[in-house]
C-alpha cells in the first residue's frame, strides 16, 4: 500500500515538474521570432511589405495629394471638408495635429519596419533560386529608399532606422536624424538594389532594376548631383526596357495596366477578394457629383487645364472636364462595382518622368542638344511641336512647364518646386494672381512632425515655426 | 556528648515524624474532560488553586481526556478551572479533596459561542474564526438560499462588506460582475479567482457550472495577505466555494424545490401612438423649417417641400394623419410590452448523503430552469455532484468529487444595437402591430412603410425573437480527487489531482424570411456554428505540519502546484444559403472558418507558517511564487509574500472580564498578489495575414501576405497588488460580532497599451507601467439568536466605502479617453473612468439668445444652452465638467431573520450610493430629440416646442437638420444619471412543520416558504437596469446593454428525510 502510494506520488511529481512548459507559443497564429525561416514565409512578408504601400497613408490616398495640393497644380474644392486635412495644406495653414500627416508618418514607418524585418532575416533563409533571393533583397531596399525619400523631402530630418524592432522602448530618446544621413542611406540602398534587381519580372508590379535606377536618378537630381543623375537616367533609357506609349490614352487605361511606359506602380485591382484590393482615390479626388460620395480633394486647377494647348492630346486625357465644365483628374479610372473600390494603379515612376528628368539634368550640365532631344520626345508624343527654347534658363522653364502638364496628378509638382527652390516665389505669385491673401513663409517648406509623436517622445523636436 | 546525640535523635525523629505526617496528608485527583457529545477532549488546560492560597497548579488532559494532580492537600478545598479553545470555560469550585487516590472529577464542556469557533476556509487550509488575521468574509450556504435562484454571484449580493455584485444583464446565464474592494486594474482582466473545493477555475468561467444548492459556505479573501497564497491570480480577490459533505453516518435525503414567475423590474416608459405622432411630426417639421426659416413653413405640404429642396427626413410621415386627427381605435402597440413576458423559474434539487465510520458520501441531482424575460429566451440546466470520502487506513484518506452539468440556453445578443430585440424595440413605432390580423407575424412592415421618408427601419423584434435561432449548449465536468496521508505525528501529505473539461456548441441561424435593420425581407440568410472545448488539469502536492508545544501552536504548509489549460474553438460561418429548409450551416454553400487555439501553463511553489502563542498572539507569513507561460521571457516568475499579525487583547490578564465586550482582536496585514489576466500570448509578436491589410495583387491576382502587428515584450508580466489592511474584531455580549477594516491597496505594473515612437513600426506596445490606488473601509455587524420574548432575531449588516485614484500612467501620459462619445476619461490624479460633459442650462428659445449667449458651432433654435464654464466666450471641450463615475461612494446590505415558533421571516435590503451611469442609448436615441427613435415619456413631457410645450427644457425635436451642436451635447449632464438605488433584494416567509405532525412519517424536517426577489427598487434611474455597465474598466458605467433584471415571486419547500 505504502509502496503504491510513493510510486504514484513520485510519478505525478516528475510528470508535472516541467519548466519548459512555461514557454507557450500560439497555435493558430505565427510568432515573429519563429517566422521567416523558410522561403515561403519570406515571400509572404515581402508581399505584406508591398501591401503596406496600398494604405491611405501612402499611395492609397494621401501621398500623391501631399506632393501636389500645396502647389499651383491642384486644389481642394471644399477646404473645410474632412476636418480640413487637405484644405490646410492647400491654404498653407497646416497644423501639427493634421490627420493626413499623422497617417502618412505612421504608414511610412510601418513599411520601413516590414522591409527591415525581411532584410535582417533573409540572409539565413535558403532560397531555391539565388536570383530570387537577391531580387527580394533589392525590392525591399528599393521600397525602403522610396519611403525615406518621400519622408525626407516632406519633413526634413526624420528618424532613421534599418533594424528589426526587438525592444519597443529602444526608440525613446533617439530623436530625428539629419537629412544628409538619411540621403546616404537612401543612396546606399538604391545602389545595392540596382546591383541585384533583375531587368524584368514575370510578376507584374514587382520592382525591377530600372525602377531603382530611375529613383536614384531622381534622388541625385534632388540633391543637384547632376553628373550622378545622368548616369542613372541614361542607363534607364539605354536599357530599352521602357518606351513612351504612342497614345497617351493608353498609359492609364485599365486594360493596359503595367505597360512599357510604367516603371513602378503600386497595384490596385477592382472587384477582387471581396472588394478589398481597390483604392478609394478616385472617389475622394473626384469633383462633387461625378460619383457617389465624391469629395473634391486634389482637383486640377482650371489654370493648369488652360495651359494645355488645344492640340495637346493630353488635354482631355490627363485632365478632362465634367459635364459641368469642372476639370478633373482623368488618369484615375471610374470604378464600376463600388465607388471605394477603384482599380487604377497609382503610378510612382514612369518613362516620361525619366525623360523629363534627363532633359533637366542635361540642361543643367550645359548639354542643350541632349536636353532638347529628351523634352521633345515627350512633347512629340503629346502631339506638340519641338520646343522653341534654346537658352538654358528658357529651357529650364519649358521643362518645368512640361513636367506640370505631363505629370499632373502624380504627386510631383510640389516636390519639384521644393527641389528647385522656387516654392515660395511661385506660390506667393499664384495666390496674388488668384486674389487670395495667403503668404507662404519658409516654415511651410517642411510639413510639421505629427503632434502625437512629439507627445510620445519629446526628444523629437518640431520643425521650426510649428508650435 | 550524650546531650548532643539526644539532640540529633530528636531532630531526626522530628523530621521523620513530619515526613510521615506529610505523607499521610497527600492526595491525588484524576479526572476526565469530555465534550457535550461524549468526545474525549485532549489538550484541555486544567488549573487548580487551593482555596485561600495563591499557589496554582496546571495540568493538561492527554489523548484520553485524562488529567492528574498528585500533590494536593487532603482535606482541603480546591477550585478547578477548565479552559479549551472553542469551548466555554468551566469551573468547579470548593471541591473537597479527600485523602488518597480516589478523587475523581468528570467534566463535560460546552462548545463556545458558535461564531468565534466557526471554521473558516482560508485557502489550502482552515482556521478558527477567532484566529483569522487576514480579511476574510464568510457567507453560509443557508444565507444565500434566501435569494431563490441558482447563481451564487446573484445570491452573494449585499451579504458581506467589501463585495459588490453588479448584475449588468438580466439574461439567464449571464455572469454578474464581482468587484472586491474596488477597481484594481485598467485593461487587464478584472475577475476574482473562483476556487471550488480547492480547484481554481479559469477566469471567465460561467457561474452556471456551480449548483448553489451544493454550497456549504463561501469565503471571500479580500486582502492580498489572505489571498497571496494564490499568488498571481489573486489581485482581484479570491472566492472560495466549499461544497456540502455528508454530516453524519445516517442516510439522509434532502429535497429543495421552488417554482415561481418573474417580471420586469424597471422603469422604462415610452409614449403611445398619439403622442408619438405628434413627436415625429414636430421633428420633421422643425428639421424642414430650420434649414431656411425665411422661405419655409410648417404648413407646406409634401409636394411643396420637395420642390423647395427638402431631404427625405424633412417630409411628413404619410401615415400619421389619422393619429394627428386623434381618431379613436387606431393601432397603438407598446413594443416593450410585446417583447417581454412573465417568465417561469423552477428548481428542484435532491441530495443524498450518508456513510459509515470509514466512508461517507454526498450526491445531489439538480434541475434548474429559468426562462428569460425576453420571449423565447432562457436556460435549462441539469447538474449533479458526486462526492465520496473514505478512510483507507488510520493514516490514509481518499476522496473524490465530480461535478458534471449540462446547460442548454436560448440566447439573444443584447448590445443595444438595432438588430437585437431590445435595441430594436426602442425604434419600433407604435403604429405597427407585431402580428397580422390572421395571426401570422408581421414582417418588415415598418421598414417598408418608413422607407419613403427615411424613418427608423427596424424589423419586428417579436419576429426576431421567434424566428432567429441562437442555441447554445454547454457540457462541463470538473472536480478533483485527493489522497491524504499522515506521515508522522502532525505531518500530513496531500496529493490533489483536479480537472475541468468542457465542451460547448453554438448553433446560430438567421433565416431569409425576416428582415434586419435597414434590410427588408427577404434577405440573404446567415448561419454559423461554433465548437469549443476546454481541458484544464491541476496537480498539487502539499505537506502540512501542525504542532502544539506548551503555549506555542505552529502550523506549517509547503506545496507545489501545476496547472495547464488547453482551449480549442472552431467557428464556421456559412453564406450563400439557398433557402430556409435547413436551418443551420448545412444549408450554406460557401464557408469561412475562424479557428483558435490557446494554451497556458502555470507552475507554483507555496509556503505558509501560522504561529499562535498562548492563543493570544497570532502571526503568519506566506509566500507563493508562480511561473506562468503568459509572462515574458525576462519575467517568468512572480513572487508574492505576505505577513499578518494579530492580538486577541480580550484574553489578556489586564482585560476586565465582563459580559459586554467578550472578545476583542486587532489585526494588521501586508501582502502582495498578482493579476495574470493579460492574455496567453501578450509578450509575443504575433504574425497575422491573409487579409486585406497584408495581401497584394500582382496585376489582378491576389497574393497572401503576413506580417507582425504587435511588438514583442520580453518584460511583460503580471499586475501587482500590494496592500495593507488593519482591522478590529469585537464581540459584544457573546452574540454580536463587529468587524471594521481599513485598507489601502496599490496596483502597480498596470497593463497598458503605451504609445511608442512610430519609427519602431508600431504605434503602441503592451507594457506594465502605471499605478492605481484603492482605499476603503469595510464595516460589518452580525448578531445571532437575539431574543425578544419568543421572537428570535438574526441580523447581518454591512457597509463598505471605497475610493480609487490613478497614481500614474505611461511616462508623459496624463489621461486615457474612452466611451462612445469620448467622454469617459481616466486621468492621473483622479478616479478611474470619470464622466465628463457639458452643463446644459436650458434651451435656445429666441433668436436673441442665439445672438448673445456663447454656443457650440452650428447651434440652431431649439438646441441646448451650454454653460460657458471657463468664461472664455467659446463653448468647447474646455467647458467639460467632471460628473462622477460608476464606482459608488459606498454600498450596504442589511439582512434579517425573525423566527417565532415555527414561523420565520427573512428579508434583505441592498443599496448603492454615489453611482452615476452614462446612458448612451438615451443620449443618442430615446432622449436626444433626433426624431428617429421612440422617445421616453420623460423626454416627451419635457421637450421644448414653441407651440405644444413652450415651457419645456429639453431640446426641440429635429430630424432632418439635427445639428453638430446637438450631437456634441450627448456628452452632458442630461445623460449622466444618478444610478443609486435601495432594493428589497429578497423576502421570505417560511413555516416549519411542527415535529408533532411529521414525526409519524420518515420526514425529519419540512419547511415551506413563499418568497420574492427584487420586490421593489427605489431609484431615480429611468433606464432598464441601474447596474448596467460594460466589462471594460475604462468605459465603466456606459450603459448600452439593456436586459432588465427580474422581480420574482417564488413558492418552495425543503424536505429532509
Amino acid at each position: 500500500m505504502k509502496k503504491i502510494f510513493y510510486a504514484v506520488t513520485t510519478l505525478t511529481f516528475f510528470v508535472t515538474a516541467c519548466t519548459k512548459d512555461l514557454e507557450q507559443l500560439p497555435v493558430t497564429d505565427k510568432e515573429l521570432s519563429k517566422f521567416l525561416t523558410s522561403e515561403i514565409e519570406v515571400e509572404e512578408y515581402v508581399v505584406s511589405t508591398y501591401a503596406s504601400l496600398q494604405v491611405n497613408g501612402l499611395y492609397g490616398l494621401y501621398l500623391p495629394a501631399m506632393g501636389e495640393i500645396p502647389s499651383d497644380n491642384t486644389f481642394d474644392e471644399v477646404p473645410a471638408n474632412d476636418g480640413a486635412i487637405y484644405g490646410d495644406l492647400d491654404e498653407f495653414k497646416t497644423i501639427a495635429q493634421n490627420g493626413m500627416i499623422a497617417d502618412n508618418w505612421r504608414a511610412s514607418y510601418v513599411t520601413i519596419q516590414r522591409s527591415n524585418v525581411v532584410l535582417s532575416r533573409i540572409e539565413n533563409v535558403p532560397f531555391r533560386v539565388a536570383a530570387t533571393k537577391n531580387a527580394r533583397i533589392g525590392e525591399m531596399k528599393f521600397i525602403r529608399a522610396l519611403i525615406y525619400f518621400n519622408l525626407v523631402q516632406l519633413y526634413g530630418d526624420v528618424p532613421l532606422t534599418i533594424n528589426e524592432t526587438k525592444d519597443p522602448n529602444f526608440y525613446f530618446g533617439k530623436g530625428r536624424q539629419p537629412v544628409a544621413e538619411v540621403y546616404n542611406q537612401i543612396i546606399k540602398d538604391l545602389t545595392e538594389a540596382i546591383q541585384v534587381l533583375p531587368a524584368t519580372t514575370t510578376q507584374v508590379g514587382r520592382v525591377v532594376k530600372t525602377a531603382a535606377q530611375s529613383l536614384l536618378g531622381k534622388v541625385y537630381l534632388t540633391q543637384k548631383k547632376y553628373a550622378d543623375a545622368k548616369i542613372q537616367l541614361d542607363a534607364v533609357v539605354a536599357s530599352n526596357t521602357h518606351i513612351l506609349l504612342p497614345s497617351v490614352a493608353d498609359i492609364f487605361s485599365l486594360t493596359n495596366e503595367n505597360n512599357r511606359e510604367i516603371i513602378f506602380a503600386v497595384q490596385f485591382a477592382s472587384g477582387v477578394n471581396s472588394n478589398t484590393e481597390g483604392s478609394i482615390m478616385y472617389q475622394q479626388f473626384a469633383p462633387t457629383g461625378l460619383i457617389s460620395g465624391a469629395k473634391g480633394h486634389n482637383l486640377p486647377t482650371r489654370e493648369l487645364y488652360n495651359k494645355y494647348m488645344l492640340t495637346d492630346t493630353r488635354r482631355g486625357n490627363y485632365v478632362a472636364l465634367t459635364s459641368g465644365n469642372v476639370p478633373f483628374n482623368n488618369k484615375l479610372k471610374r470604378p464600376t462595382i463600388a465607388p471605394t473600390d477603384g482599380g487604377s494603379d497609382v503610378v510612382v515612376l514612369r518613362f516620361a518622368d525619366v525623360l523629363l528628368m534627363q532633359a533637366e539634368v542635361e540642361n543643367e550640365l550645359g548639354n542643350t542638344i541632349a536636353a532638347q532631344a529628351a523634352i521633345n520626345k515627350v512633347r512629340n508624343r503629346a502631339g506638340l511641336a519641338n520646343t522653341g527654347a534654346t537658352l538654358q534658363p528658357d529651357l529650364a522653364t519649358a521643362i518645368e512647364l512640361e513636367r506640370r502638364l505631363e505629370l499632373v496628378g502624380e504627386g510631383y509638382r510640389w516636390l519639384d518646386l521644393l527641389r528647385t527652390g522656387k516654392a515660395i516665389a511661385t506660390m506667393n505669385a499664384w495666390f496674388i494672381s488668384q486674389g487670395r491673401p495667403i503668404t507662404v513663409t519658409p516654415k511651410f517648406l517642411l510639413l510639421p512632425i505629427p503632434q502625437n509623436q512629439i507627445d510620445t517622445d519629446p526628444t523629437i523636436k518640431q520643425n521650426a515655426g510649428y508650435n | 556528648m550524650v546531650n548532643q546525640l539526644k539532640l540529633l535523635l530528636l531532630l531526626v525523629s522530628f523530621c521523620c515524624v513530619t515526613q510521615i505526617v506529610q505523607a499521610q496528608q497527600l492526595a491525588q485527583i484524576k479526572g476526565s474532560v469530555l465534550s457535550e457529545t461524549g468526545e474525549l477532549l485532549k489538550g484541555v488546560s486544567v488549573t487548580t488553586i487551593q482555596v485561600g492560597s495563591k499557589e496554582k497548579l496546571v495540568a493538561t488532559t492527554n489523548e484520553k481526556g485524562l488529567f492528574v494532580f498528585s500533590n494536593l492537600k487532603a482535606g482541603s478545598n480546591y477550585n478547578f478551572t477548565f479552559t479549551y479553545v472553542g469551548y466555554q470555560d468551566y469551573s468547579v469550585n470548593n471541591f473537597l479533596v479527600n485523602n488518597g487516590e480516589n478523587n475523581s472529577l468528570l467534566v463535560r464542556m460546552k462548545a463556545a459561542s458558535s461564531s468565534l469557533s466557526d471554521v473558516v476556509v482560508v485557502g489550502y487550509g482552515t482556521q478558527q474564526k477567532r484566529f483569522v488575521t487576514g480579511s476574510v468574509a464568510k457567507v453560509s450556504g443557508q444565507d444565500i438560499a434566501n435569494f431563490s435562484g441558482n447563481n451564487f454571484a446573484q445570491q452573494l449580493s449585499g451579504r458581506a462588506a467589501g463585495i459588490q455584485i453588479n448584475e449588468s444583464s438580466g439574461q439567464p446565464g449571464s455572469n454578474a460582475q464581482i468587484v472586491i474592494r474596488g477597481i484594481g486594474t485598467l485593461t487587464a482582466g478584472r475577475n476574482p479567482l473562483i476556487v471550488v473545493d480547492g480547484f481554481p477555475l479559469t477566469e471567465g468561467t460561467s457561474f452556471n457550472i456551480i449548483n448553489s444548492n451544493d454550497i456549504e459556505s463561501i469565503e471571500v479573501l479580500k486582502d492580498p495577505a489572505s489571498a497571496s497564497i494564490y499568488g498571481s491570480r489573486a489581485a482581484n480577490g479570491v472566492i472560495l466555494i466549499t461544497t456540502k459533505k455528508s454530516k453524519s453516518e445516517k442516510f439522509s435525503v434532502s429535497v429543495d424545490a421552488f417554482t415561481g414567475f418573474q417580471k420586469r423590474a424597471d422603469n422604462v416608459k415610452y409614449i403611445d401612438a398619439y403622442d408619438a405622432a405628434t413627436y415625429f411630426t414636430e421633428a420633421r417639421d422643425w428639421g424642414y423649417v430650420s434649414k431656411n426659416p425665411a422661405n419655409r413653413s410648417v404648413t407646406d405640404d409634401r409636394a411643396t417641400r420637395i420642390a423647395k429642396g427638402a431631404s427625405l427626413r424633412e417630409l411628413p410621415l404619410n401615415y400619421l394623419t389619422p393619429y394627428l386627427n386623434k381618431e379613436a381605435g387606431l393601432v397603438n402597440t407598446n413594443w416593450v410590452d410585446e417583447i417581454f413576458r412573465q417568465a417561469p423559474i423552477n428548481n428542484i434539487n435532491v441530495a443524498l448523503s450518508g456513510g459509515n465510520n470509514k466512508t461517507n458520501y454526498y450526491t445531489s441531482f439538480n434541475y434548474f430552469n429559468q426562462e428569460g424575460l425576453l420571449l423565447n429566451n432562457g436556460l435549462k440546466r441539469f447538474s449533479s455532484t458526486i462526492k465520496l470520502n473514505t478512510k483507507l487506513s488510520d493514516k490514509a484518506e481518499f476522496g473524490i468529487t465530480l461535478n458534471p452539468s449540462y446547460t442548454s440556453q436560448r440566447f439573444f445578443n443584447t448590445n443595444g444595437g438595432f438588430n437585437e430585440p431590445i435595441g430594436a424595440a426602442l425604434a419600433m413605432y407604435p403604429f405597427f402591430k407585431p402580428y397580422n390580423n390572421d395571426g401570422s407575424l408581421a414582417i418588415s412592415q415598418q421598414i417598408v412603410a418608413n422607407t419613403p421618408e427615411d424613418g427608423a427601419l427596424t424589423e419586428n423584434p417579436v419576429a426576431t425573437l421567434k424566428l432567429i435561432k441562437d442555441n447554445r449548449s454547454f457540457f462541463r465536468l470538473f472536480g478533483n480527487a485527493y489522497m491524504n496521508y499522515t506521515l508522522a505525528n502532525g505531518l500530513k501529505y496531500k496529493l490533489t489531482i483536479g480537472g475541468d473539461f468542457g465542451q460547448s456548441f453554438f448553433d446560430f441561424y438567421n433565416p431569409s424570411n425576416i428582415g434586419a435593420y435597414r434590410i427588408p425581407a427577404p434577405k440573404p440568410a446567415s448561419a454559423s456554428e461554433t465548437n469549443a472545448s476546454i481541458t484544464n488539469y491541476l496537480v498539487e502536492h502539499t505537506l502540512t505540519y501542525s504542532k502544539k508545544v506548551k503555549k506555542h501552536d505552529f502550523n506549517l504548509l509547503a506545496g507545489y502546484s501545476y496547472q495547464k489549460e488547453n482551449n480549442f474553438s472552431t467557428a464556421v460561418t456559412g453564406d450563400n444559403i439557398a433557402d430556409d429548409n435547413v436551418s443551420n450551416i448545412g444549408g450554406a454553400s460557401t464557408f469561412s472558418v475562424n479557428p483558435s487555439r490557446d494554451k497556458w501553463v502555470q507552475l507554483s511553489y507555496l509556503a505558509r507558517l501560522q504561529y499562535i502563542f498562548d492563543e493570544k498572539y497570532i502571526a503568519s507569513f506566506a509566500y507563493r511564487t508562480d511561473g506562468s507561460s503568459r509572462f515574458g521571457d525576462n519575467n517568468k516568475w512572480g513572487k508574492f509574500p505576505s505577513v499578518t499579525a494579530g492580538w486577541i487583547f480580550s484574553k489578556e490578564a489586564f482585560f476586565p472580564k465582563q459580559s459586554i465586550l467578550t472578545f476583542g482582536k486587532v489585526r494588521a496585514t501586508w501582502g502582495r498578489s498578482g493579476n495574470n489576466q493579460i492574455g496567453s500570448y501578450g509578450s509575443l509578436a504575433i504574425v497575422t495575414g491573409g487579409n486585406a491589410a497584408n495581401n497584394y495583387v500582382w496585376g489582378n491576382s491576389v497574393a497572401a501576405g503576413f506580417s507582425a502587428n504587435t511588438t514583442p515584450n520580453p518584460n511583460l508580466s503580471w499586475e501587482t497588488n500590494t496592500s495593507y489592511n488593519i482591522g478590529i474584531d469585537l464581540q459584544l455580549f457573546k452574540k454580536v460580532d463587529i468587524t471594521a477594516e481599513y485598507y489601502k491597496a496599490t496596483t502597480s505594473n498596470l497593463l497598458l497599451n503605451v504609445p511608442i515612437p512610430q519609427q519602431s513600426g508600431y504605434t503602441t506596445a503592451l507594457q506594465n507601467i502605471g499605478e492605481l490606488q484603492n482605499k476603503g473601509l469595510d464595516i460589518g455587524v452580525a448578531a445571532s439568536k437575539i431574543n425578544f420574548g419568543s421572537i428570535q432575531w438574526n441580523v447581518n449588516a454591512n457597509i463598505s466605502f471605497n475610493q480609487n485614484k490613478v497614481l500614474s500612467l505611461a511616462p508623459g501620459q496624463t489621461q486615457i479617453i474612452a466611451g462612445s462619445v469620448a467622454n469617459i476619461i481616466t486621468k492621473v490624479g483622479s478616479q478611474v473612468a470619470e464622466f465628463y460633459g457639458y452643463e446644459v442650462n436650458g434651451v435656445f428659445k429666441t433668436q436673441e439668445q442665439l445672438n448673445t449667449l456663447p454656443k457650440l458651432p452650428g447651434t440652431l433654435l431649439g438646441d441646448l444652452i451650454v454653460k460657458d464654464i471657463n468664461g472664455d466666450g467659446v463653448i468647447d471641450t474646455k467647458d467639460w465638467v467632471p460628473m462622477g463615475a460608476y464606482a459608488p461612494k459606498f454600498t450596504y446590505g442589511f439582512s434579517n431573520t425573525f423566527s417565532y415558533k415555527n414561523f420565520q421571516v427573512t428579508f434583505s435590503l441592498i443599496g448603492v450610493e454615489g453611482r452615476k451611469v452614462f446612458e448612451s442609448n438615451f443620449a443618442t436615441r430615446e432622449e436626444s430629440g433626433e426624431g428617429f427613435a421612440m422617445p421616453t415619456k420623460y423626454y416627451f413631457d419635457n421637450r421644448y416646442h414653441p407651440v405644444n410645450n413652450p415651457n419645456g427644457f429639453l431640446g426641440q425635436p429635429n430630424y432632418g437638420n439635427f445639428s453638430a451642436a446637438r450631437r456634441a451635447v450627448r456628452a452632458s449632464n442630461l445623460f449622466i444619471f444618478d444610478a443609486d438605488f435601495l432594493r428589497l433584494r429578497d423576502l421570505q416567509l417560511a413555516y416549519n412543520m411542527p415535529s408533532s405532525i411529521i414525526s409519524k412519517s420518515k420526514i425529519t424536517n419540512l419547511r415551506v416558504y413563499v418568497g420574492a426577489n427584487n420586490l421593489f427598487t427605489i431609484t431615480k434611474y429611468r433606464g432598464y437596469n441601474p447596474e448596467a455597465t460594460p466589462s471594460s474598466v475604462l468605459s465603466n458605467g456606459q450603459s448600452t446593454s439593456n436586459y432588465p433584471i427580474a422581480r420574482s415571486i417564488i413558492v418552495g419547500c425543503n424536505i429532509t428525510l
